[in-house]
């Protein structure tokens, strides 16, 4: 049972889920709803670089196949749109696979500029064939239906759906990382020669983990694409990619339980904390609130001040700053001989 | 340990939450109160597209004066505008936010055609008016049937391609014209509506060459290609920087074309001028079409119109560059806005608000139009005809100042 | 022919930019470990800075471009002091999340101090062109190409000749040993920083004549400075500015003769060759394959 994550947890997590909707209005619950779908997707991103040690900064293109599987299926095939998630998370495993392959051989931070190429390469793509995918101008999806005969908002219904599926795939993550499979990614990660020695092939943990990780994005896509009801190229810049990669960092890499922190910022950072805290400078100190790029000076301080506060995530600081996974240390630390990551 | 993580981050998201939960209000309209209407909008005021930044801020310029004129049937508007980074996701977000939080009677101006294309869907299935949607993408005007609660405002780009061909057909019969557009529903709207326009004489085009907003080199290999291909008339269907930079290259390369033309988002007199300090000299004497009041232009300060926004700018807004186009361009959007909200009556709905969007006529006859702009220009719908603004003139670039050539030119009569 | 002598000169000119961009990405590397985000972000800054010192004018001064990379050096030298170090105990993946903080920052609070509004920005080279034998060679893509030169030359002989870049490049080979020969390496690492922001600032003064002066300007030339760092080893200065001049002139070519590589596809295209250079020289062109130990 310990090996599905800690059951008291999933208790109040299970709790907390329940009662959320009773709690607040129907836009904060439409808001949370993307808080269990970006969850999702850093418990993917997370078993890449936490738990694998290989950094991306490209995951956000397997979030766009994930929705554009979704779109594509629903909008021209008629497909209900609930079947699509897995396969969305399906087809964007595939491709991670295939970028894993050739991708393992690069050594750390070669990996990660390698991965920023990404959705570079996706949103060309994109473009290159708008008559499949709608090219800039995008594709609009249905409005989610409530199945079952019930009727409430979509709002509603999108949370339900959302962590009916983060619910399933969180406990699927303990799972990978907590058997013999996370051992070797761990291991793969905290040195590879070891792991080699070990008779661990590291090429295939880390395609593996390139997979795994590119199907959780996938799954969290579709979803986005539901929410959304629209998808487009500018859906999928690279700066969601590398939200992901700070929601990560913000939640501690290596941690699943911090994911939850890390996707709650990920979503309300930019659209509700941010001007929150503009509202309130401008009160002490006259400001604009609508100056342009204001926004987004509040978001990178408080970026930096929650790395200061915390360096190692949420779960660093819930954990003691004392032990940090050897790989997160620089090659200037004695007790490291491999060259560090990014 | 874990669990008490969990806890945290669980109290977290209750603080997160909790606080806004706005109840639902009994009123029979949303975002209308005794004493107030709220009007609210997404705008880019970060990332790449931020320099339209000023529309909203001309916008709020112009409620503040209806405002503290007494408001519209006793009523003030409060204008809330948000940052959506130009970002579809943003904006659905956003926009799920401005309707069931903050209940907004209609949202005004959203600008860009994707982000406002993302959540036309969400709008109309909630009956929410989406109102002179700041995008001249042809769609929120022509698909109106579909979209019984979307409208748009300026001249859609289709109809301004199609003046450009027209005007060319007419009076340089024997140009052989290179085209530079972008390649996607912007760019090939004004492909599309400039053919139009042509009718006939289509096979003056000697070349058309596209190029990727986000390719981010500027366009040399294309301006080589239209240089090479021996066109005399340079048409230009690009947004700001690749037109900037597409002048540029062209003197480079040693290109002189006769013509110039230059769509209306890219032809201002601060990006022309940008051009021709970057060492173009090809920029005077570039065609554009116009169809408001051109600060930069001193033949207008005369006008009321020019008057009128001067003063309200310097009064609302006075941190703002008046002389920026785009600021005019707000105020001259929350005039119709306030227009149709009086429409609306005393009582206004949402459904009100649209079937009086649905058949304006504010002109010169009336003694009801637009001050803002140009002479003459209607701001017109009825029945089939949803394109709200659709006349141009052209102008020409003299001197940094745009002059009229001519008379008004009916755009989507030259489609037909 | 005109037109291959055409796009080598519009294509080393573009690869230089690219190429002092990642040589700055590379200094910073190779000291620290940390792929600076905000290296693009910087440098747009300075270029804006250099800008108001000219007086938001239409003539260049040379003075204003060498006060630029005064402030420009002593900035980066205080980023790394102040918004850095402290992150130094910190894993690398927290130092890059730092780097890419101050990316958002830089861009929102030069849109917030200067609009977003394009600007123009002077070139201090005349727009007029040399035509040698019916080519048409760009002054500016000639004076562009060899400021960045000059610049990455002067670089080279301060690490080759002199006592403290001997300390530096030391610093960065090894800061243990280099800490216990009595070096403060701290100190280096800011004067690193220093470096790159300079030479970020040469970079965007340089290309802001032509991409015009707004607050994402350096955002594209940064991934082609990535993809120019790994293409020729992110250890290696020089490999940077090969790999920058390598791929200016390899996108150009592209462009002009490849006719299915529409303009979507050139940048994917471009990558690709990259990962199929990565995949024969795993550490790039210039790069050596570190040899580990356990």
């Amino acid at each position: 049972m310990r090996r599905l994550g800690n059951p008291i947890a999933f208790a109040v997590l299970l709790v907390a889920v329940v009662a959320a909707p009773f709690l607040v209005s129907n836009y904060r619950t439409y808001q949370l709803a993307f808080v269990g779908l970006y969850l999702v997707a850093l418990l993917g991103l997370n078993i890449l670089t936490g738990f694998t040690g290989q950094i991306s900064i490209g995951h956000g293109a397997f979030m766009g196949i994930g929705a554009y599987t979704t779109t594509i299926l629903v909008v021209d095939h008629g497909v209900r749109d609930l079947w699509t998630i897995p396969v969305g998370g399906v087809v964007a495993g595939l491709v991670g696979i295939a970028f894993g392959i050739p991708a393992t051989r690069f050594a750390g931070p070669y990996l990660a500029l390698a991965t920023f190429a990404i959705p570079l390469a996706f949103i060309g793509l994109l473009k290159r064939f708008p008559h499949f995918t709608g090219g800039n101008v995008g594709k609009n999806l249905p409005q989610l239906r409530p199945e079952f005969g019930w009727s409430t908002s979509p709002s509603i219904w999108f949370y339900v759906v959302c962590w009916v599926v983060a619910l399933v795939m969180l406990p699927l993550a303990f799972f990978v990382v907590r058997g013999r499979f996370g051992r070797a990614m761990r291991s793969v990660r905290d040195s590879e020669i070891a792991a080699t020695a070990n008779g661990i092939s590291t090429a295939a943990v880390k395609t593996a983990a390139f997979g795994i990780s590119a199907f959780y994005c996938g799954v969290a896509g579709s979803l986005y694409a539901i929410g959304i009801t629209y998808v487009n190229p500018d859906t999928f810049p690279i700066d969601l990619s590398i939200l992901l990669l700070v929601g990560i960092v913000l939640g501690g890499a290596g941690s699943l339980w911090g994911m939850l922190f890390g996707a709650l910022f990920v979503e309300f950072i930019r659209i509700s904390w941010g001007p929150a805290l503009l509202n309130l400078f401008s009160r002490v100190h006259h400001i604009d609130t609508h100056a342009p790029g204001s926004g987004l000076v509040v978001y990178g301080v408080v970026l930096l001040l929650v790395l200061y506060a915390a360096p190692s995530g949420a779960a660093g600081l819930v954990r003691g700053v004392t032990r940090r996974p050897a790989f997160l240390r620089r090659k200037d630390d004695p007790s490291l001989s491999d060259p560090g990551l990014v | 340990m874990k669990k008490t993580l969990l806890l945290v981050v669980v109290a977290l998201a209750v603080t997160a939450v909790v606080g806004t939960t706005a109840g639902a209000r009994s009123d029979a309209t949303p975002g209308v109160t005794r004493t107030s209407i709220l009007l609210e909008g997404t705008f880019p005021l970060s990332g790449p597209a931020s320099g339209y930044a000023p529309i909203p801020v001309g916008m709020g310029a112009y409620f503040s004066y209806v405002n503290a004129h007494g408001g519209v049937n006793g009523r003030k508007i409060r204008w809330h505008y948000e940052d959506d980074g130009y970002n579809p996701a943003n904006t659905v977000q956003i926009t799920h936010k401005f309707v069931e939080q903050d209940h907004a009677f209609a949202l005004v101006g959203g600008l860009g055609t994707e982000p406002q294309l993302a959540v036309r869907q969400y709008l109309n299935d909630n009956k929410v008016p989406q109102l002179f949607v700041s995008t001249g993408a042809t769609t929120f005007d022509r698909d109106y049937a579909q979209n019984p609660w979307t409208i748009g405002w300026q001249p859609d780009y289709e109809a301004e391609g199609a003046i450009y061909g027209k005007y060319i057909a007419k009076n340089l019969p024997s140009a052989k014209i290179g085209v530079l557009y972008q390649n996607d529903d912007y760019g090939s709207d004004y492909l599309r509506g400039f053919k139009a326009g042509l009718r006939s004489h289509q096979s003056q085009i000697v070349t058309a060459q596209p190029y990727d907003l986000s390719a981010t080199t500027p366009p040399a290999v294309q301006m080589a290609k239209i240089k090479g291909s021996g066109a005399d008339t340079l048409v230009l269907f690009a947004t700001p920087t690749p037109t900037i930079q597409a002048y540029v290259i062209g003197t480079k390369l040693g290109y002189k074309p006769a013509n110039v033309f230059t769509n209306s988002v890219s032809a201002t007199d601060p990006f022309l001028t940008i051009a021709e300090k970057s060492g173009s000299n090809i920029v005077e004497g570039s065609m554009s079409v116009n169809y408001e009041l051109d600060p930069s232009n001193p033949i207008y300060n005369k006008q009321a119109g020019m008057k009128l926004y001067r003063s309200i700018m310097k009064k609302y807004a006075p941190k703002a560059n008046a002389n920026d186009p785009l600021n005019l361009y707000g105020v001259a959007k929350a005039w119709n806005t306030v227009q149709l909200l009086q429409k609306a009556g005393k009582n206004p709905t949402r459904a009100g608000l649209m079937s009086a969007a649905r058949k304006m006529l504010f002109s010169k006859g009336k003694k009801n139009a637009n001050p803002f702009l140009l002479p003459g220009v209607t701001t017109f719908t009825k029945g089939s005809f949803q394109y709200p603004i659709s006349q141009v003139v052209v102008v020409k670039y003299v001197n940094h100042v745009f002059q009229p050539q001519g008379n008004l030119l009916a755009g989507r009569g030259a489609l037909r | 022919m005109q037109t291959f002598f055409q796009t080598l000169t519009t294509g080393l000119s573009d690869g230089a930019i690219f190429g002092s961009l990642a040589l700055a990405l590379v200094l910073i590397y190779k000291a620290t470990e940390v792929i600076n985000f905000a290296q693009g972000e910087m440098a747009m800054f300075t270029t804006y800075i250099a800008w108001a010192l000219m007086g938001h004018g239409s003539t260049f001064h040379w003075w204003a471009f060498f006060a630029t990379l005064g402030i420009a050096f002593g900035g980066g030298a205080l980023l790394q002091q102040t918004v850095i170090r402290p992150l130094e105990r910190a894993s690398v993946l927290t130092a890059v999340m730092a780097t890419i903080a101050l990316l958002v920052i830089l861009n929102g609070l030069a849109a917030w101090i200067w609009s977003p509004q394009l600007q123009f920005f002077p070139s201090p080279f005349p727009t007029s062109s040399w035509v040698v034998g019916g080519v048409h060679i760009s002054k500016q893509d000639v004076g562009t190409f060899g400021v960045v030169m000059a610049c990455v030359l002067v670089l080279w002989l301060f690490f080759r000749f002199t006592k403290l870049g001997l300390a530096m490049r030391a610093g960065a080979l090894n800061p243990d040993a280099a800490r216990l020969m009595g070096v403060r390496t701290s100190w280096l690492l800011a004067l690193g920083w220093g470096f790159a922001a300079a030479l970020g600032a040469v970079s965007g003064m340089m290309v802001a004549p032509t991409v015009f002066l707004t607050p994402n300007m350096m955002q594209a030339i940064l991934i082609y400075a990535f993809a120019a760092a790994v293409l020729g080893g992110l250890e290696s200065p020089v490999g940077a500015v090969v790999g920058g001049l390598g791929l200016g002139v390899l996108l150009n070519m592209l462009g002009q003769y490849v006719h299915p590589v529409t303009s979507e596809l050139r940048l994917p295209v471009a990558l690709g060759l990259l990962l199929v250079v990565l995949l024969i020289r795993p550490a790039g062109l210039f790069g050596r394959v570190v040899v580990r130990r356990v």
